[in-house]
């Protein structure tokens, strides 16, 4: 089962993935999701890039709250809407949010 | 009500864009213009705009929300803000915790500002906070 899912909240609570059986998990980072991408909170990664997956930046998002593009976590991708329909049609049968 | 200056402390702690939290602090702020006409003689009202914790990401420069949403930026508030010389505090601590540069920071210069957003440290804002007469948090 191939899963994308949507954050777009900072503070998460990332206990519902243990219960996902996902061969593959890709992360959507929407919303004020995007600052999982681009800020170092004490210097760390956030949590949500420490999981197994594909990680995903909505660019329209992220430009929105004033982030620049060089900012962006190396683990995750930039995308725009357009690639977010193709991510959704045609790279994951599932999606869900992760509030 | 209090004759002389009522110092009203709006202390903003949510991220922009996703609920309109944010943006109302500002805006609340700003309308203390408004209010002064309903005042006696001898009443003022100064606020203050404070971000702390998550708050301090509403005041990085360069959003695009109208360009990608046609949404009037939290940015654009903020110069506003600025503008008419009302006082907004930064938390040094908040944006060192977030890897936020103080050159990141939204400034007003381009539409005639003399004011700027000052960062200053957590014990800074709670003696600014200790001398307003009114806390809204948002």
């Amino acid at each position: 089962m191939k899963v994308a899912v949507f954050v777009s909240e900072y503070r998460c609570n990332l206990n519902p993935l243990e219960y996902i059986p996902a061969e593959k998990l890709g992360f959507i980072l929407v919303g004020n999701g995007v600052y999982h991408a681009v800020l170092k909170e004490n210097y760390q990664d956030s949590p949500i890039l420490q999981q197994k997956g594909d990680f995903y930046v909505l660019l329209e998002d992220l430009e929105t709250r004033g982030c620049e593009t060089d900012c962006i976590n190396p683990k995750v991708k930039p995308v725009t809407y357009d690639d977010l329909v193709d991510l959704i049609f045609y790279e994951y049968e599932k999606l869900m949010w992760l509030q | 009500m209090k004759t002389g200056d009522v110092k009203l402390a709006f202390i903003v702690t949510k991220l922009p864009y996703k609920s309109e939290t944010s943006r109302l602090a500002i805006t609340h702020a700003l309308s203390y213009q408004t209010v002064e006409v309903l005042l006696e003689d001898n009443q003022t009202i100064t606020p203050s705009l404070i971000f702390v914790d998550e708050g301090v990401l509403n005041c990085i420069k360069n959003h695009k929300s109208m360009e990608h949403y046609e949404l009037t930026s939290v940015e654009t508030h903020l110069k506003n803000a600025l503008l008419v010389e009302m006082d907004i505090y930064v938390c040094k601590e908040s944006i060192e915790k977030f890897g936020v540069l103080p050159e990141r920071i939204v400034n007003a210069e381009d539409i005639g500002a003399e004011k700027s957003i000052k960062i200053v440290s957590k014990d800074e804002i709670k003696e600014i906070i200790k001398r307003a007469d009114h806390l809204l948090y948002f």
